[in-house]
């Protein structure tokens, strides 16, 4: 450690919690930046690659993230939630920007809408490698399908909720409100399951 | 905004919420969605718990692609990244778990103003050499505290800035191995006290573990508004160090530091939100490590 104490701050990375691995990237700390990787660049990787359906894409938005993070640490607040659900909502945002600009440059000259969103529809087929993966399927399977359909051609179509209403012959206002009930909704049905998303109560 | 345009009601912002935090909505709504979260807590909160759901939903995926990180490594501003195979087998072997983070790069910043107002650090930090460290201390105690112009001046690497103010980031709650090591006859504790000038008790506890990891207990702390922070600072020989910022509400707060045998004093100032590499301020608090 060279002439003294003086400046240097220790972490432990593998046994660091997340919040404390984003103090430590905060430090321009790359091990910190490289396990918060090893924890999460697979869930963003994946759904980056599930929402765009293309890899070189996929990878792109995963490297943009981790950088993001590691020049913008300060916009992970701990006490909103977790340091994963903060960057799939990042890699979400992003692959969804990429998703609607290509849409726009093509047209939707290749595929319609709805064969769009279908596309990446079935969870089911997902591999799931997540301890809680069966309690969110089945928190998820119990949703009526008039609130389980909105929020799948949102997240996973990438579509927003206007475009989703065309695709299933609904009003706005109505897909509006079941996006937002379906949420809330299966927050319930996890929280029955033992499976508590972070984040403070209302 | 268009000012012919009303603004949205509270009920019709709250509708969008599920449709915004699965960004599914167009960039005027998230924007007029954006501007409402900033000033209501009910709102941002209910989209901070919409996110968390859908995190669970995308909750797939396997191992992290390490070519991945070869190439997110490559630019991290030139500096030399860790190589994922040596992280991965430090990992397996559970050998080396400890960093310091002196092993990256040094930074320190081209003055306290390029602090102010810029959390993003990065644009205002120059690397420097040890020797330019050194110079403008003032070495700060207790006794010193105890006289009438206490000042801390301070210099220290810039990494402080790249913190800001969401740095309840920090605030985690202890884990049940951080809770026994609390409890280690080695555990140094460090009550930390206002200048009894300012007529106002306040009592903050520092805890020093032997591996350097430290928990401050900052609940005392009278809250600042959103645009300061508290900023945790030890003397280490003839030297004072940000361990960090604290935010504005503090609570309990983690650190570290490494010898921290070291540590002869802590200090907390209140300080501009993105926090500075030094300071003219008089402490809020500080206390001396007894022997």
């Amino acid at each position: 450690m060279g002439d003294g104490v003086e400046d240097s701050v220790v972490i432990d990375v593998d046994q660091a919690s997340d919040a404390n691995l984003v103090v430590a990237v905060g430090r321009w700390h790359q091990p910190a930046l490289a396990e918060v990787y090893r924890r999460h660049g697979g869930a963003v990787h994946a759904l980056s690659r599930r929402i765009l359906q293309s890899d070189p894409s996929a990878e792109e938005i995963t490297q943009e993230v981790f950088l993001d993070l590691w020049k913008h640490p300060e916009k992970f607040d701990a006490q909103r939630g977790t340091l994963r659900s903060f960057l799939l909502a990042r890699t979400h945002g992003k692959s969804v920007d990429f998703v609607r600009s290509e849409v726009a440059r093509r047209r939707r000259e290749e595929r319609t809408s709805h064969e769009t969103a279908t596309a990446g529809y079935d969870i089911d087929h997902e591999v799931w490698d997540m301890a809680i993966a069966d309690q969110v399927k089945e928190a998820l399977a119990e949703l009526p399908l008039e609130l389980r359909q909105p929020i799948e051609l949102a997240y996973f179509g990438g579509h927003t909720y206007r475009v989703v209403a065309e695709m299933l012959h609904q009003p706005e206002g109505t897909i509006k409100s079941r996006i937002r009930s379906g949420l809330g909704r299966l927050r319930v049905n996890l929280a029955e399951r033992g499976v508590q998303p972070a984040g403070a109560e209302l | 905004m268009n000012a012919s345009i009303p603004e949205p009601s509270h009920d019709e912002i709250r509708d969008l919420l599920g449709a915004y935090a699965l960004d599914a909505v167009d960039p005027e709504t998230a924007a007029m969605v954006e501007h409402h979260l900033e000033g209501c807590l009910r709102c941002s909160t209910e989209v901070a718990q919409h996110h968390e759901v859908a995190g669970l939903l995308a909750n797939s995926g396997g191992a992290s692609p390490a070519t991945l990180w070869d190439g997110i490594a490559s630019q991290l501003d030139g500096s030399t990244p860790p190589s994922w195979g040596r992280l991965s087998a430090r990992l397996e072997t559970g050998a080396d778990r400890t960093d310091d983070l002196t092993g990256g790069r040094e930074y320190a910043a081209a003055g306290a103003g390029a602090a102010d107002g810029a959390p993003d650090g990065a644009a205002n930090v120059i690397p420097i050499t040890k020797d330019r460290r050194r110079g403008r201390w003032v070495a700060w105690t207790a006794s010193a505290v105890a006289g009438a112009a206490a000042v801390v001046a301070v210099l220290l690497g810039a990494q402080v800035h790249h913190l800001d103010r969401q740095v309840a980031a920090l605030q985690a709650p202890l884990s049940g191995a951080e809770q026994n090591a609390l409890k280690a006859p080695s555990t140094k504790r460090v009550q930390l006290t206002a200048h009894p000038s300012t007529g106002t008790p306040v009592d903050v506890m520092v805890v020093l573990t032997k591996s350097g990891a430290g928990f401050v207990q900052a609940g005392q702390l009278s809250r600042l508004p959103t645009d300061q922070t508290y900023q945790l600072w030890g003397v280490v020989g003839q030297k004072t160090i940000s361990l960090g910022l604290l935010g504005a509400r503090p609570t309990v707060v983690a650190f570290s530091v490494a010898g921290s045998a070291a540590v002869s004093a802590f200090a907390i100032t209140a300080e501009h939100a993105g926090g500075v590499v030094q300071s003219s301020n008089q402490p809020v608090v500080a206390g001396q490590v007894s022997a």
